[in-house]
């Protein structure tokens, strides 16, 4: 492991070995856009709302660390498990200001999620208030 | 010609975030080198006076992209100390892991950036190439390639599979071959010996007596390391080898390093086998009680400490961050004295610079621009009318 | 020749057209095999040509204080100077230009846009030029020596100062650079000082000092400064392609007419891509060292290698070689 190991002698050009290996080889960048590697699963992209399962609890809003979810009235019966809630709430998502961390998911308190990450990470706007909902 | 004065920074090729050196030059020789450190100031330690511990904990994350595991992980078991709160044994494995990777992916960033310095951009691009491999990894655990979002209070926000452990685990051991490659040619490739070796040189002394911190002290000999003279997470419990040199100039610095990556791969394969079972994270109540509490972190680039005061309620009454790379620049304009120009980027880029996590303020008179900042006594006169003004009189 | 094919040669073939498309196609194999080097993917073939368009599109600022007219002038003037330095290299056959002593004048062309880079850089109004320029002017006295005994060696081997002498005494006998392997490799390393690349590119170090003598000039200037730098690259690659590998000869054969001058073009565009692989191989391979190494070692190894080589070149002159 680290113990002291030989070295080769002093020289320039330590990497030439590897450079005449390269050079008939593959390159290792990742020609994007024509090439795309997909992201794990898990990755925190673009944030979404699902509006047919808020229930308009704010908790997302609460808990966001750069306070970028404003609740806005919007009434609607959305239906939670069994039950009807009649929610007078709903969330919107200041977009520039996400940090992407994930706590409003994490706090959703309903399933399937109604605010959530997808893997979405490429996202140019031309606007500066960009706003989700 | 006579002394000219040359200006690196704010904005220089040499820079990846911005300082300033005023470096007063004859011919080649460096006479003279003044430093002001004030440009990425944001605020941040006032920032988390005022927010929620959940919150804060983000903002802190944020201090730095390279070191971002580093602040969130001190902050959150500085926090953790102070309500009392024990972190499972499994969420101090998975901390512990994204820390080493973190070291892992800082390091080798750095191995590229000094051989960049030097123009040596075919290692600058082969190692670069490598850090991919960490970052992708860090990607599967956490969901980002930087700022992970790791850390909750009590303990981490995402488990690891087994599935992942296993990949993890493969991925790591090819990383460990090439990291014994990376350590030969350092020791082999003659044009990065010669800028490199008798270069920025920091005796043992005068790194203690200027407060170095990591791996620009190891490199001087001196034997620190958090994480084994003070452990946290798990630490404690696992196999850790410190790497010191006894070189004391760049070429100490860039052994100690690359030795690092060595030792933090075996360090984190150790931990993905050995990763104990368990719940992620324990219960942490909303308020902290009153009190203070000093957390120290070993980052990639040294000690990291975070002063913590806390008043009752749930948001920190002060936090007050010492980065280590504040440590470490006056080694740098000390171990620049009598060099030449072309061994200004080398020695600075030595310490592994963090801009981000280093600024302070400095006032400006607007109308002349003229810079200066405040000595000690002042300071201490200042403060007391401060709170005296706020609190009232004792 | 006659006056319409002299002026043919000297606008289209292997003239000024030609020229320009040669050293845009050099810069390009130049950075493609870098990037391959580096396990990249390199830019496409059009890059330099597109590079070049870009820059003389930009805004043409000059400093307060700074002569227009000299800084104008002098990329051009540079310019001039490497592309006139072609013409006297061999590319189908000797060059219709080519006079006894133009070896001579091809070394003088070839010096003349470094001292145009130190007035370039010791006139802008910039501390990173000036001092750039200075570095610029030392290395120049550290590797001119080398370089210049370096190409001293085939000339004497072959008894002529004229280019199309040495092409042709090779092309009756052996290649040069198996007699004077030693000389060939110090005119390798002499010439890679000579453009100013890794490790050698001191004057420019990016990482120290922005961009050196070149760090007050924009658009059309810089255009003109990058093409004569690739023209640079092209002929100093071509003239050590004379000058050890007989340019655009094959020892013993001869064809003539048109045929003849395509395969003479072929084998000396083999030669000068061999000789550009070296080179980036060079650039690739190492970092940059510092201004004081490079007097140290170069005069300490490079000039007595290039000396030695000299007085083994005379000493098998003494004995009838070739």
């Amino acid at each position: 492991m680290t113990e002291e190991r030989k070295d080769g002698p002093e020289r320039p050009g330590v990497l030439l070995p590897e450079m005449a290996r390269h050079l008939f080889g593959r390159p290792a960048t990742q020609r994007y856009p024509k090439e795309r590697i997909p992201v794990p699963k898990g990755f925190r992209g673009r944030i979404e709302i699902s509006d047919e399962h808020c229930i308009g609890c704010s908790k997302c809003a609460l808990v966001c660390p750069t306070d970028c979810i404003e609740m806005v009235a919007d009434e609607r019966e959305v239906a939670m498990g069994k039950r009807t809630v009649h929610r007078k709430r709903k969330p919107i998502v200041h977009l520039m200001s996400c940090i992407r961390c994930g706590l409003c998911e994490e706090a959703c308190p309903t399933d399937p999620k109604a605010i959530y990450l997808t893997e979405e990470f490429s996202g140019a706007y031309a606007e500066k208030d960009v706003v989700v909902e | 010609m006579p002394e000219v004065e040359f200006p690196i920074g704010p904005q220089h090729p040499a820079l990846k975030e911005p300082v300033s050196f005023r470096v007063l030059v004859d011919g080649e020789r460096i006479v003279r080198l003044d430093l002001d450190i004030s440009y990425n100031h944001r605020g941040v330690e006032k920032g988390a006076e005022g927010r929620e511990f959940t919150k804060a904990l983000y903002l802190i994350e944020r201090i730095c992209g390279i070191c971002s595991h580093a602040h969130a992980m001190n902050f959150a078991k500085g926090i953790e100390a102070l309500m009392g709160v024990e972190a499972p044994p499994r969420a101090q494995y998975i901390r512990t892991l994204v820390g080493e990777l973190e070291r892992l992916h800082s390091h080798l960033l750095w191995l590229g950036v000094l051989a960049h310095e030097i123009g040596y951009n075919t290692m600058f691009m082969y190692t670069w190439r490598d850090r991919e491999t960490v970052m992708d990894l860090l990607e599967e655990i956490s969901g980002n390639r930087v700022n992970y979002g790791m850390n909750r209070l009590g303990g981490v926000r995402r488990d690891i599979s087994d599935a992942l452990r296993a990949r993890a685990t493969e991925g790591l051991r090819g990383l460990a071959a090439r990291a014994l490659f990376y350590n030969q040619v350092i020791r082999e490739e003659q044009t990065l010996l010669v800028r490199t070796r008798g270069v920025g040189r920091l005796p043992k002394d005068r790194a203690i007596a200027l407060g170095a911190v990591g791996p620009t002290a190891r490199g001087s000999g001196v034997d620190f390391d958090v994480r084994r003279d003070d452990p946290y997470a798990a630490y404690g419990e696992i196999p850790l080898r410190v790497m010191t040199s006894e070189a004391a100039d760049v070429f100490g610095r860039v052994e100690v390093r690359v030795r690092e990556i060595e030792e933090s791969v075996q360090i984190a394969i150790h931990l993905l086998e050995t990763l104990p079972p368990g719940e992620i994270a324990a219960k942490a109540p909303r308020t902290a009680p009153s009190g203070e509490y000093v957390s120290r972190y070993e980052a990639p680039r040294g000690e990291l400490v975070h002063y913590i005061r806390t008043n009752g309620t749930d948001k920190a009454d002060r936090v007050s961050v010492r980065t280590p790379t504040l440590a470490n620049w006056l080694s740098v304009v000390e171990a620049i004295q009598g060099r030449v120009i072309a061994d200004i980027p080398v020695v600075v880029a030595a310490i592994d610079p963090c801009l981000s996590c280093t600024s302070r303020t400095t006032f400006v008179e607007a109308g002349t621009g003229d810079r200066s900042a405040m000595e000690w006594d002042d300071l201490v006169a200042y403060g007391i009318r401060y709170y005296r003004d706020r609190e009232g009189s004792p | 020749m006659s006056s319409v094919l002299l002026a043919l040669y000297l606008i289209v073939f292997p003239g000024f057209l030609f020229l320009l498309g040669f050293a845009w196609f050099a810069e390009w194999w130049d950075r493609k095999l870098t990037a391959r080097f580096q396990n990249r993917v390199g830019p496409p073939l059009v890059q330099p040509f597109a590079d070049f368009v870009k820059l003389l599109a930009k805004e043409d600022i000059v400093t307060e204080g700074v002569s227009a007219r000299l800084q104008g002038a002098l990329p051009l003037v540079a310019f001039a100077a490497v592309a006139t330095a072609f013409l006297y290299v061999p590319v189908v056959g000797g060059s219709p230009f080519g006079a006894p002593g133009d070896l001579i004048l091809v070394l003088y062309l070839l010096t003349l846009p470094t001292v145009l880079l130190f007035v370039l850089g010791w006139t802008s109004r910039n501390v990173f030029a000036r001092i750039g320029a200075v570095r610029a002017a030392s290395q120049l006295f550290v590797y001119e020596v080398p370089f210049f005994l370096g190409c001293l060696g085939p000339a004497l081997a072959a008894g002529t100062w004229s280019l199309g002498d040495v092409v042709a005494a090779q092309s009756g006998g052996l290649w040069t650079v198996l007699l004077q392997p030693l000389g060939f490799g110090v005119a390798i390393v002499a010439l890679q000082a000579k453009l100013e690349r890794t490790p050698f590119d001191i004057p420019e170090a990016e990482t120290e000092l922005v961009a050196g003598p070149l760090t007050e000039i924009t658009g059309r200037k810089l255009a003109m400064w990058n093409l004569g730098r690739d023209i640079a690259l092209v002929t100093g690659a071509g003239l050590l392609a004379a000058l050890f590998l007989g340019g655009p000869t094959i020892p013993g054969v001869s064809v003539d007419g048109l045929a003849g001058a395509a395969l003479g073009f072929a084998v000396f565009l083999g030669k000068v891509l061999f000789l550009l692989a070296i080179l980036a191989a060079i650039r690739a391979g190492v970092g940059r060292i510092r201004i004081d190494q490079l007097v140290t070692w170069g005069w300490g190894v490079l000039t007595p290698l290039a000396i030695a080589q000299i007085a083994l070149a005379l000493v098998l002159k003494g004995v009838g070689w070739p």
